[in-house]
């Protein structure tokens, strides 16, 4: 009798095994449908091209493409997610990584990435930035593409004025330097006609600064906001070009313009920003100004080796039936099997054979070799601040006058002392972070 | 003769019998109005409904609500930020509804006349209420731009400092209502220009062979022959003034320093920007209760002092 049972169970062991086996294979040869979740409209013909590539190279795949804009992308995406109907493989945010992760959204791809050898592919210091903002040991999102920041600047002004150009082992105080001497009221109607530097509240332009002095905005191990002094110092710094050095134009002086225009229109001779705008300045500027890239001078205290950056990537659906094949694809649009074409210049590729690309440090585009400086950045270490509730927080997108870019701007406009306004952002952001970190 | 008469019973017996419209059920009329309530009811009724329930809910849409009680209603009551964007939807709609309503009557009056080219002025003025929301706050932005911004460029050939419009928490969201009432006026003037037209001339005309000055004329005549349009625009600008969502996206964002943000825009970006569904339901039924509030008090008016004047 125990024999018997013994056997049967046997039996109905291997039986399940060998019939899930079965079903998977089966699953496996049977004509598959992806579903691509993408927020680039402009990318529609890019993608199709993508997929015939794919189709043609994957027999019995089909990759269903949906693009939606930008705007709409994350109500949709999150009402598929709460519909249980996520795409196979969609376009993931840094700054909701962790949100979605913790939330069980997000496929672990920590098998996939170790199995695969997959770093001999891509940069593993792309992978780990995108590990860290999880604030999680998994790897859930596979990267397409990294943006850093910069420090662009006017070779044009920079001639002028007889200042040699910036270069990475600047610290402030050559910064600050050059700042003032580029200055100028050229007609002296009593007016700048063009300033030194530019920058507000927003993300790109404060937390570069931050980093390059070693600081940091969160306590990541309460998740409270809670700037350190090198963190605080960097923001009186650069607060202080504008009330005290008068080297840099309040926001409320440029509110006319676009932010993105003040460089490239020759109202300041230097910004810190996102890489993706050298393919702005590519389309627009084009001849009009000669200018370049280095790093974000190195604070008193820090380095600027350490780079701010983050990547975009793609993510799986946890209940994809597909997830091989999904993986498949979604290394294939990370860069396996796309061109450097496809990127917006300033974008740096995840995928090494593209970064190495000769074609990505053009010498007929501006800012020609500059652009090793992006290789060198993916290459390094990289930080960021985000968290669940970023956006809020730190004031982004519809609420950017608000939080901790409504709290710099509110000093520089002279709205408010700079300990008044940290005292109350720090109060009001701890509120938001308080929801999420209970 | 007889059989004629004779027939006519039957013929009448038979149309009450074979009418064209027999098909014609007490249930019918509802089947022409069933795409309408059911549309009122899939887009409206039941959002209205589910958002009363999700105020009491923290949800960011991905996973189910959660239950909170009242705990929205309570961050809301206990938020220094959120009283005063309470009192700044308020001021918005004070100076939108003040502002559209002497503009559109001021607009009305003053091309209430039959001349040469007066189409073109009536077509200049309706031109802003046509015109994307987003447009008309960009290029308000530039004007308004303190270094190379045409209206303070003026304001400082006159030998004057001018305001930072956007920049002043004091002036920010009176400059947004301004623009606001700037773009609408010309809807209002058309429809306070119906109702100018319909004043018999007879009546003005008489006012003014017995001594009336214009202005006379214009307080004691005009406006209460037009009390039902002033009550029509009142209610309808009131109603207006909610909807500020495009201008101060495009202008202010809110800021600075939530100056200039409104129940409307809070909702957005709690909604959109937040993902806090819950509360953003929360802040949705606010702005209900007050619109609901003001709804009664334009009752109120009209029912004691419009139609007296009617």
């Amino acid at each position: 009798m125990k024999k018997l049972t013994t056997f049967i169970v046997i039996l109905v062991v291997v039986g399940t095994l060998f019939a899930a086996g079965t079903k998977e294979a089966k699953a496996e040869g049977a004509p598959i449908t992806l579903e691509w979740w993408t927020w680039d409209p402009t990318m529609a013909e890019e993608n199709q091209q993508i997929i015939a590539n794919f189709e043609r190279e994957n027999p019995g795949v089909k990759i269903a493409n949906t693009i939606v804009g930008t705007a709409e992308y994350w109500t949709k995406i999150r009402i598929q997610a709460n519909q249980n109907k996520l795409p196979d493989v969609f376009t993931m945010s840094s700054g909701y990584i962790e949100e979605w992760a913790k939330e069980g959204l997000l496929y672990n791809l920590d098998s996939f990435v170790e199995r695969d050898d997959t770093f001999d592919l891509f940069y593993q210091s792309i992978f780990d930035t995108n590990k860290a903002i999880s604030n999680s040991d998994s790897y859930y999102a596979i990267p397409f593409a990294l943006v850093t920041t910069v420090l662009y600047y006017n070779k044009d002004a920079f001639d002028r004025a007889g200042l040699a150009y910036p270069t990475d082992g600047w610290g402030w105080d050559d910064f600050r330097s050059a700042a003032k001497k580029l200055t100028i009221d050229k007609n002296g109607d009593g007016k700048i006609d063009q300033w030194g530097y530019w920058f507000y509240g927003r993300y790109a332009h404060v937390e570069p600064w931050i980093y390059a002095n070693g600081g940091t905005l969160l306590d990541r191990s309460t998740m409270r906001f809670s700037p350190d002094k090198k963190a605080m110092d960097a923001m009186k710094m650069l607060t202080d070009l504008v009330l005290v050095d008068k080297v840099a134009p309040a926001p409320k002086d440029m509110s006319a313009f676009q932010q993105q225009d003040v460089f490239p229109q020759g109202v300041a001779a230097m910004w810190v920003d996102g890489s993706w705008f050298v393919d702005t300045f590519r389309k627009n500027v084009q001849h009009d100004m000669r200018w370049g890239i280095v790093r974000v001078p190195s604070g008193p205290s820090g380095s600027n080796t350490l780079t701010y950056g983050w990547p975009d990537s793609y993510a799986l659906a946890p209940n994809t039936k597909h997830p091989e094949m999904a993986w498949k694809f979604a290394r294939y649009v990370a860069g396996e099997g796309i061109g450097l074409d496809t990127y917006m210049a300033g974008k740096i590729p995840s995928a090494k054979k593209l970064a190495t690309d000769p074609l990505f440090s053009d010498p007929n585009q501006q800012p020609g070799k500059d652009m090793d400086l992006l290789i060198e950045q993916a290459a390094g270490p990289m930080t960021t601040s985000y968290s669940m509730g970023w956006g809020e927080w730190r004031g982004y997108g519809g609420s950017e006058a608000l939080g901790l870019n409504g709290t710099i701007d509110a000093i520089v406009n002279g709205l408010m002392s700079f300990d008044e306004a940290f005292r109350r952002s720090t109060e009001s952001i701890n509120a938001v972070l308080k929801r999420y970190y209970k | 003769m007889a059989r004629w008469h004779a027939s006519v019973p039957v013929c009448k017996d038979k149309l009450m019998r074979h009418t064209p419209y027999r098909w014609h059920k007490p249930l019918t009329p509802w089947v022409f109005v069933l795409p309408t309530v059911v549309g009122l009811l899939a887009f409206k009724l039941l959002p209205i409904v589910s958002a009363l329930y999700f105020s009491f809910t923290e949800w960011s849409l991905l996973g189910s609500p959660l239950f909170i009680k009242l705990a929205n209603y309570r961050e809301l009551v206990s938020s220094e930020v959120f009283v005063r964007i309470v009192r700044n939807t308020v001021q918005f709609s004070f100076v939108y509804v003040i502002g559209s309503m002497v503009f559109g009557l001021a607009l009305a009056v003053l091309i209430n006349v039959q001349t040469r080219g007066i189409a073109f002025f009536r077509a200049a003025i309706y031109l802003p209420v046509v015109t994307s929301a987003v447009a008309v706050g960009i290029v308000w932005n530039w004007m308004l731009g303190p270094t190379y911004g045409v209206i303070n460029n003026l304001i400082e050939a006159m030998g004057m400092t001018p305001p930072y419009w956007l920049a002043d928490m004091k002036l920010a969201l009176n400059t947004v209502a301004t623009v606001q009432v700037w773009k609408m006026s010309g809807y209002y003037m058309i429809i306070f220009l119906a109702g100018l037209q319909n004043i018999n001339a007879d009546v003005l005309d008489s006012a003014r062979v017995d001594g009336a000055n214009a202005i006379q004329s214009f307080f004691r005549i005009t406006v209460p022959m037009m009390a039902s349009t002033l009550f029509f625009v009142l209610t309808i600008t009131i109603i207006d003034s909610f909807k500020n969502f495009e201008l101060i996206y495009a202008m202010t964002k809110g800021g600075p320093q939530n100056a200039s943000n409104t129940l409307v825009y809070d909702v957005y970006l709690n909604a959109f920007v937040y993902y806090r569904i819950g509360y953003a339901s929360a802040i949705a039924y606010v702005l209900f209760i007050i619109v609901a509030l003001m709804t009664i008090f334009n009752f109120y008016v009209r029912k004691h002092l419009v139609e007296g004047l009617d």
